[in-house]
């Protein structure tokens, strides 16, 4: 880091004037990416708030600013303007650090338009948020690029968002052609506060209907708004307590707990299990039963089942279904631990194929012992792979490196070399077999019955349910 | 265990700087937004207090925030916790001994001494000096005008001409300072809180009692032109060209040469590399110490009691003795800490957000302020000072000559051996003509704009009867520092534009007192060793305590006096400076292909397209 460090021509100044090879004026890295233009937005939101809430406070506000006399309405609106901005660019910085691209452009949107007020009343309080959003908009456009999450709305939601807006568009506009038959609605702004104030339950009863034909008009609109405005709270707030309280106890609730079939169950989590997940996770139905509640909720974050239990536990493989599952990995880091998964396991399934982790190579017997079809010796692994690479380091063309051949097994072209070389396979069994059989993929065992002969399971309706399951899933968890 | 000692040690004085910065800045913020609702609880002296504390721990807190670079080097923590490791005293003596005991010892000697003298007998202290002071302004006064005007011509002569196409450290030497922080690092080193104040006084003081050399009636038409020529002649291209003419022959030894980071390598042509251990170059790196504390610290002092009798004029708040030592006392831990913590972090960083709050102040001021008046006689001033420059440099009969334009070209090159050393310092991988043109070119645009809209402004308010700063000027005795609050408080947005005056003269202190600490420590440290921490503490302290010492004893016009004189020697020493680089030049790089920049343009002529502009001077960057 030091300019020049080492050199022996390294004169003392040289020390203190260079201590890094550039020195801009402002370290743009530490501001770009999307976390301080959240930030910024935040901000924004609070000084408007502040500043809101100091125009309520003045007993007379003047509107003496340059643009004050010219946009309609000045008067009404500049003394809620900065509360009234403040809620939806919460809901918008809320949306940022989320990074969807809507609250992004919501943001893009509102932000500018709130640089409007200080011409409109030029009082002096509000030119600091002013220059804030000066400061604000040029980031939000450099950083464009960090917000490109869709906002992914349940159809539930969309439905529910777009039945109200039907309903209050509905209202307003017949409200308005019945303005006749109504006593004290004149106009749209009538017609709409209608509306709204019906649809919320509150009703104050300003408003009435006088005839029959605005009677019936304006049950429907109580009818369908209400219905529409009750279902959408429930679709916008519902799946965001579900996630919160999945997250503490594990994503999987009983029932879906119950429909689970056919499926991966591993126990513990341990050093392997991330990379182990992240192979077989495409197509296969996988629950993850630990205790660990940190990686639990990292786990359902990252959109895998998760069942916060203990996994040595009978009561919590029954829940996880270990009787309908395809197989059992046991990966924990404890191999004490993982010996008393198998028992465990075995207790409930005799039947389900287990593979097992072996964390010192002491244990593979015992892990043999006590039930495990499969044990993978994690050092022996790394041990031969280390070797054949060592020894033999130029092999390339299709079989690759030896590393990529002992990893490349677990893909799907596997399931290739498996159906045509099944001695192969047999020979290999004692290196790379292990290392396919813990990843339990749905081609492997489509193309090798022999090392699947426990899980007697129809391999294509499996492959067939996988997709949809999957799916499925993952629109539940999404909140 | 140490890292982790250090960087809890980081942490803890950031978290202190942090959470005072938001703390204060919410009740300052609350009383700026809701006054009916705080205004009668809390006093004009705690609002003081608060923005001050505001200011302050905010710097602070943006010097002592880490670099990137930052995860191995020590830090701050480690002379905390050597201190708490070893005895103080074993750390001073460390320190003690990695200094020049002569360039350490004079002028903390020649300080005491003056100190001293004051406190016995402070009436006869206080006359001899300034009878040495017009005497000897009278005297080198001529030679003043004629170095000044040499400067700016040599200036001249290396922008244009072949000289200029020199690159410092090599041709392929890159620079390490992006073109805005090398330019702010320079403006801000190069100006204090001086051009804050004199922003309005200045032109106010010429618009009352015109210069000589036009002959205008007081308070006329004419005399708008005059002030404002003569404000954007005291602080433009003539003044920094002091700096250009100390800065640009140190660079050019330094980094061309191998002469050490000194103010004495200016001699290296006439002394040779090896022969600057001489007693010459020392006398002349310990005057320039003397210089530096002398200009900075009494500034410190000075501006710090201008500050509080402008906030007092203002605001009503009772003067006491008390708040100049607790405003010295803040600033100095603001600008120690800055310094301590290097040119990446805090200097870096305070300069560029003073030269953005500049900007900011410059463009509200004529956004709300008589717009048209200012772009007016601004542009007639300008005119007007491109035609007179020349003579004017040259015009030195009478004692307003004496009183202003003298004294302030002795002013500009008692602190140029600092703010040259600085900028010589900063310039490895620029050409140099982009040294100058930074330094003399884009500095005196940036104070000339000032200048012009800040003066322009005071004078449209003076002459339109919406402020009497020439009234307040007078009611306190002839103080430039109450003249900036009449006006602006009589503007829209007037106390968001005290707020930022304030704050503008607390950075632009901070900025050239933390460099000014860093030079000095350099220029008192042994040839061979880089200043420590210690030693930057050590120094930053004298100028604190040389600040505080002018507060308490008083006596600070007659100090500042005394430093303003080494300016004389000084454009002696420019002058001489000026002769070696251009005999070192003609020996050394003729014939080495350089080209001015008349002979660049007009070889890229036919090979470029029409629509292309010439390049400018700042090739690199």
């Amino acid at each position: 880091m030091v300019d020049s460090q080492g050199q022996p021509d390294e004169r003392p100044f040289e020390r203190m004037f260079y201590p890094v090879e550039r020195i801009p004026f402002v370290e743009w890295r530490e501001f770009s990416g999307a976390k301080p233009t959240v930030t910024l937005v935040a901000a924004v939101t609070v000084l408007a708030f502040v500043t809101g809430l100091s125009n309520l406070s003045q007993p007379q506000l003047v509107v003496d600013g340059p643009l004050g006399g010219i946009v309609p309405g000045t008067r009404i609106f500049v003394r809620f303007a900065g509360v009234l901005f403040a809620f939806p660019l919460a809901l918008v910085t809320f949306g940022l650090s989320r990074r969807r691209r809507i609250a992004w452009l919501a943001a893009l949107v509102l932000v500018p338009l709130l640089a409007v007020f200080p011409f409109l009343t030029g009082r002096p309080t509000e030119i600091p948020l002013f220059f804030l959003i000066v400061v604000t908009v040029p980031f939000l456009i450099a950083n464009r690029g960090e917000f490109d999450t869709a906002l992914a709305l349940s159809s539930l939601q969309v439905a529910s968002l777009t039945s109200i807006l039907g309903v209050v568009v509905y209202g307003t506009i017949g409200s308005y052609g019945l303005r006749e038959q109504f006593i004290e609605l004149h106009n749209w702004g009538d017609a709409f506060y209608y509306v709204i104030v019906t649809i919320a339950t509150v009703g104050y009863g300003d408003i009435t209907p006088r005839t029959v034909e605005a009677e019936l008009f304006s049950l429907s609109v109580i009818l369908l708004g209400t219905g529409a405005f009750t279902v959408a709270v429930g679709a916008l707030v519902g799946p965001a307590i579900e996630s919160r309280m999945a997250s503490a106890f594990g994503t999987m609730t009983a029932s879906e707990l119950a429909l689970l079939e056919d499926h991966v169950v591993v126990l513990g989590y341990g050093d392997v299990t991330e990379s182990f997940l992240d192979q077989v996770a495409d197509g296969t139905d996988l629950v993850v039963v630990t205790t660990d509640t940190d990686a639990a909720a990292r786990l359902s974050d990252a959109g895998i089942e998760v069942l916060t239990d203990d996994p040595t536990d009978e009561s919590a493989l029954v829940d996880a279904r270990v009787d309908a599952a395809r197989g059992v990995a046991v990966a924990s880091d404890d191999d004490a631990a993982n010996v008393l998964a198998v028992l465990a396991t075995r207790n409930v399934n005799s039947d389900v194929r287990i593979v097992a982790v072996a964390n010192g190579d002491t244990h593979v017997d015992k892990l043999g012992t006590v039930g495990a079809d499969e044990v993978i010796d994690l050092r022996s692994i790394g041990g031969r792979l280390l070797g054949a690479t060592v020894l033999d380091p130029d092999r390339d063309g299709d079989a690759g490196s030896p590393l990529e051949g002992l990893l490349g097994r677990t893909d799907g072209d596997f399931a290739g070399v498996a159906t045509a070389d099944p001695d192969s396979e047999t020979s290999a069994a004692g290196t790379d077999g292990e290392t396919s059989a813990a990843g339990t993929d749905g081609e492997t065992s489509a193309a090798d019955p022999d090392s699947e002969t426990s899980a007697a399971d129809p391999d294509g309706e499996t492959s067939a349910a996988d997709p949809d399951s999957e799916t499925s899933a993952a629109g539940d968890t999404e909140p | 265990m140490s890292t982790v000692d250090i960087s809890d040690g980081r942490k803890t004085v950031a978290g202190a700087f942090l959470s005072t910065f938001v703390g204060s800045g919410a009740v300052v913020l609350v009383g700026f937004f809701f006054p009916a609702l705080v205004g009668g609880v809390i006093g004009g002296q705690t609002w003081l207090v608060l923005a001050l504390l505001f200011f302050g721990s905010g710097l602070g807190y943006i010097a002592v925030l880490p670099h990137d670079s930052d995860g191995t080097t020590e830090s701050t923590g480690s002379a905390l916790l050597a201190v708490r490791r070893g005895s103080v005293r074993s750390l001073l003596g460390d320190v003690v001994a990695a200094h020049d005991p002569a360039i350490l010892g004079l002028p903390i000697a020649v300080f005491a001494g003056y100190f001293a003298l004051q406190l016995a007998f402070p009436a006869t202290t206080t006359a001899a000096i300034n009878g040495l002071t017009d005497g000897i302004l009278r005297g080198m006064g001529p030679m003043l005008l004629g170095v000044s005007l040499l400067s700016v011509l040599y200036c001249g002569a290396l922008l244009f001409g072949p000289w200029g196409d020199i690159k410092l450290g090599g041709e392929d030497a890159t620079p390490a300072y992006t073109y805005p922080t090398y330019f702010s690092l320079v403006f801000t080193a190069g100006i204090a809180a001086g051009i804050v104040f004199w922003g309005p006084a200045e032109a106010l003081f010429h618009y009352q009692q015109p210069p000589p050399y036009f002959d205008a009636p007081a308070g006329s038409s004419a005399a708008v032109n005059a002030a404002l020529v003569y404000s954007l002649f005291h602080w433009g291209v003539s003044a920094w060209a002091a700096y250009a003419a100390i800065g640009i022959p140190i660079a050019y030894f330094v980094f061309q040469r191998g002469a050490p980071l000194r103010v004495s390598s200016i001699l290296t042509p006439f002394l040779g590399v090896d022969g600057l251990a001489s007693p010459w170059s020392r006398l002349v790196d310990t005057l320039a110490v003397f210089a530096t504390i002398g200009g900075i610290a009494t500034s410190l002092g000075l501006i710090s009691q201008q500050f509080l009798a402008g906030v007092a004029f203002q605001w009503d708040v009772p003067p006491s003795d008390i708040g100049p030592v607790l405003l010295v006392g803040g600033l100095a831990t603001v600008f120690v800490l800055s310094a301590v913590s290097g040119l990446h972090r805090g200097i870096r960083r305070i300069s560029g957000l003073t030269v953005v709050l500049f900007g900011l102040f410059a463009l509200l001021l004529l956004t709300v302020g008589p717009r048209g008046f200012v772009v007016d006689r601004g542009t007639d001033a300008l005119g007007s000072y491109a035609v007179h420059v020349l003579p004017m440099s040259l015009f030195s009969s009478g004692s307003w000559v004496t009183e202003w334009t003298v004294w302030n070209w002795a002013w500009w090159f008692s602190w140029a051996p600092f703010a040259g050393t600085f900028i010589a310092a900063l310039s490895r991988g620029r050409r140099i003509r982009t040294v100058v043109f930074t330094s003399v070119v884009a500095t005196s645009a940036a104070t000339g704009a000032w200048f012009l809209i800040f003066g322009g402004t005071a004078l449209s308010l003076q002459r339109g009867g919406g402020a009497d700063a020439l009234g307040a000027i007078t009611e306190r005795g002839g103080s430039e520092a109450v003249a900036g609050f009449p006006l602006l408080s009589s503007l829209p947005l007037g106390e968001l534009l005290a707020f930022l005056f304030l704050s503008l003269i607390v950075v632009f202190m901070v900025t050239s007192a933390d460099t000014s600490t860093l030079v000095t420590a350099i220029l008192a440290s042994r040839r061979e060793v880089a200043p420590s921490r210690g030693s930057i503490v050590l120094w930053g302290g004298f100028q604190a305590a040389v600040a505080l010492s002018v507060l308490l004893a008083g006596g600070g016009e007659t100090l500042q006096a005394l430093a303003v004189l080494t300016g004389a020697p000084f454009a002696v020493l420019a002058v001489l400076a000026l002769i070696g680089l251009s005999l070192a030049l003609y020996r050394e790089e003729r014939g080495r292909g350089h080209a001015s920049i008349v002979r660049q343009a007009l070889d890229r002529l036919p090979t470029i397209q029409a629509h292309h502009d010439v390049d400018p001077p700042d090739r690199e960057s």
